[in-house]
């Protein structure tokens, strides 16, 4: 019964100070964006990176006549490498059918091709690194004496530096986001105490005739806490109200982005929104709990 | 039931409330303490429901010490001390019944109690027809009722009225003393703190005079003279 009591106090409470709980409650929720779009942010840097990655490989191109053992030999060599994910052997006969489908409209590069009249391609090893960074230990295996003489060119891109730029640029925006996060919660903190305060204030009466006709101390600071708790809640739902939408949005021209892949937001949030938005309430209710103490110690003579 | 040994109470840094106090009040008793403003009478009420702490002495209602009483103790004492104020100390927005149903809600009482114990109390108070009225609604001396009902739905044993007739005309004022009475003559401890000397001559009870925050006289069946 106390605690239905206390449940109405709170709720009078917010009733009694409606703007004042619409801007504490907006308040919350921009502190909430703040830290879900860091999230999102960073969701879509790692699909960025690991997109950029998957495409990293480097063509190893064979002379002409080099033995196909020696190429599975090689492929083998490569394989083994802990920083290799992946080595695929293409004989001849499929670069040519790869390089017909490729220019199948053009009817110049086609009759060239004829021109020649035999198979001009040769044996080709296409080896996928697992990281960026595995490049130099991939070169330099290409260096082994075994094979290294039949190899008549290395062709690669440098990701590296398009992985490393991503990098940067994440880092920086999750630095802007984060301090962003940090001066909106520390807004939300002063907005909470004094919300807390002006409450305390318009409760003053009250509260004098509840200590008067013996109402204990954690009757009346109870009542502060819980609205600290429900504007901490009504924040949660409201920014998981703004978040959806706007992720199935962001998703769709996210995945034209990273197409064949997919940009993974909204499957990371599907997966993990209760726990994320669970977290982010927590986190958000014991801070507005601790900030209401704050106020309640200073305004507050219980 | 009220056992007060040199009690006093300084106001920092120098400032008397209180001074070397000594009282025995017993149960059923009612007493009158009155005194020219400032001479410590609400300062002695405040020290009986621990509004303030005695500087220095002892203070013990029925058989409680309460010199250094806990804060968290502090709701208990009150749920057993009724206290009156000269302002009723009303909430303007609720009726007599929340009003006097306030002090049991905040002591978690249930509502079922609540519905049976209110309507008593204000039959008692002469409240009954007035249930769903505001304060505003009421003259001053029903809001003294409202108010006197609401210190009394915890059964109090003792009821201390600071000022009670403060703000009213000698008619509600006589009639809120009748009130005090027919609530003493049911058991109740009442302390009447004022300084309304014909309400004291009429009462012809125990009076305690103060004067500079010392007990100046204490008479069985006193008058309050200008000294």
């Amino acid at each position: 019964m106390t605690l239905i009591r206390i449940i109405k106090f709170a709720f009078q409470n917010i009733a009694r100070n409606v703007w004042l709980s619409v801007i504490t409650v907006s308040m919350l929720v921009m502190t909430l964006l703040t830290v879900n779009i860091l999230l999102t942010l960073n969701v879509l840097a790692n699909t960025a990176v690991e997109s950029v990655e998957e495409r990293i490989d480097v063509t190893v191109y064979f002379k002409d006549g080099t033995n196909p053992d020696l190429v599975a030999g090689a492929q083998a060599s490569l394989i083994g490498l802990s920083q290799v994910r992946d080595a695929v052997r293409i004989a001849p006969e499929e670069a040519l059918a790869r390089f017909r489908a490729r220019h199948e409209d053009d009817e110049a590069i086609l009759s060239a091709l004829d021109e020649v009249g035999e198979n001009p391609f040769s044996y080709s090893l296409v080896v996928s690194a697992r990281d960026a960074s595995d490049f130099p230990t991939i070169l330099s295996a290409l260096e082994n004496p075994s094979f290294a003489e039949f190899i008549e060119q290395k062709d690669f891109e440098d990701y590296e530096e398009v992985i490393g730029s991503i990098s940067r640029v994440t880092q920086s925006v999750r630095w802007l986001g984060a301090v962003l996060a940090a001066v909106f919660l520390f807004i939300s903190i002063l907005i909470v105490i004094n919300t807390v305060r002006v409450a305390i204030y318009i409760y003053r009466e009250e509260i004098s005739i509840m200590r008067l006709v013996g109402a204990s101390s954690a009757f009346i600071r109870t009542p502060f806490w819980l609205e600290a708790v429900i504007y901490s809640l009504v924040a949660t739902f409201i920014t998981a109200g703004i978040a959806y939408p706007v992720l199935v949005s962001l998703e769709r021209y996210a995945d034209t982005f990273f197409y064949p892949a997919n940009a993974g937001v909204l499957d990371f949030y599907l997966a993990n929104g209760l726990l994320i938005f669970g977290l982010e309430f927590l986190i958000l209710a014991v801070v507005n709990i601790l900030s209401a103490s704050l106020a309640m110690r200073r305004y507050l003579k219980v | 039931m009220i056992k007060l040994k040199n009690v006093h109470k300084i106001y920092p840094p120098d400032i008397v409330g209180v001074r070397g106090i000594n009282l025995h009040v017993e149960p059923g008793e009612f007493i009158s303490i009155v005194g020219q403003s400032g001479t410590g009478k609400s300062t002695l009420a405040k020290l009986l429901f621990a509004e303030e702490r005695p500087s220095k002495g002892q203070i013990v209602i029925g058989g409680w010490d309460i010199s250094n009483i806990r804060p968290r103790e502090v709701p208990l004492l009150r749920r057993q001390i009724g206290v009156v104020f000269q302002d009723f100390k009303l909430l303007q927005k609720k009726t007599v019944f929340e009003n006097t149903a306030f002090a049991l809600e905040v002591a978690g009482v249930r509502p079922s109690r609540i519905r049976e114990i209110v309507p008593q109390v204000l039959r008692i108070v002469g409240l009954d027809d007035k249930l769903h009225r505001y304060p505003l609604q009421l003259s001053g001396g029903e809001r003294q009722r409202a108010a006197i009902a609401r210190s009394l739905v915890h059964r109090p044993k003792i009821l201390v009225a600071d000022e009670p007739t403060g703000n009213l005309d000698a008619i509600n004022a006589r009639e809120i003393i009748d009130l005090l009475k027919k609530i003493n003559s049911f058991g109740t401890t009442v302390v009447l703190v004022t300084h309304n000397r014909e309400i004291v001559n009429g009462l012809r009870q125990r009076v305690v005079m103060l004067s500079n925050g010392e007990v100046a006289s204490d008479v069985e069946h006193g008058r309050y003279k200008l000294a």
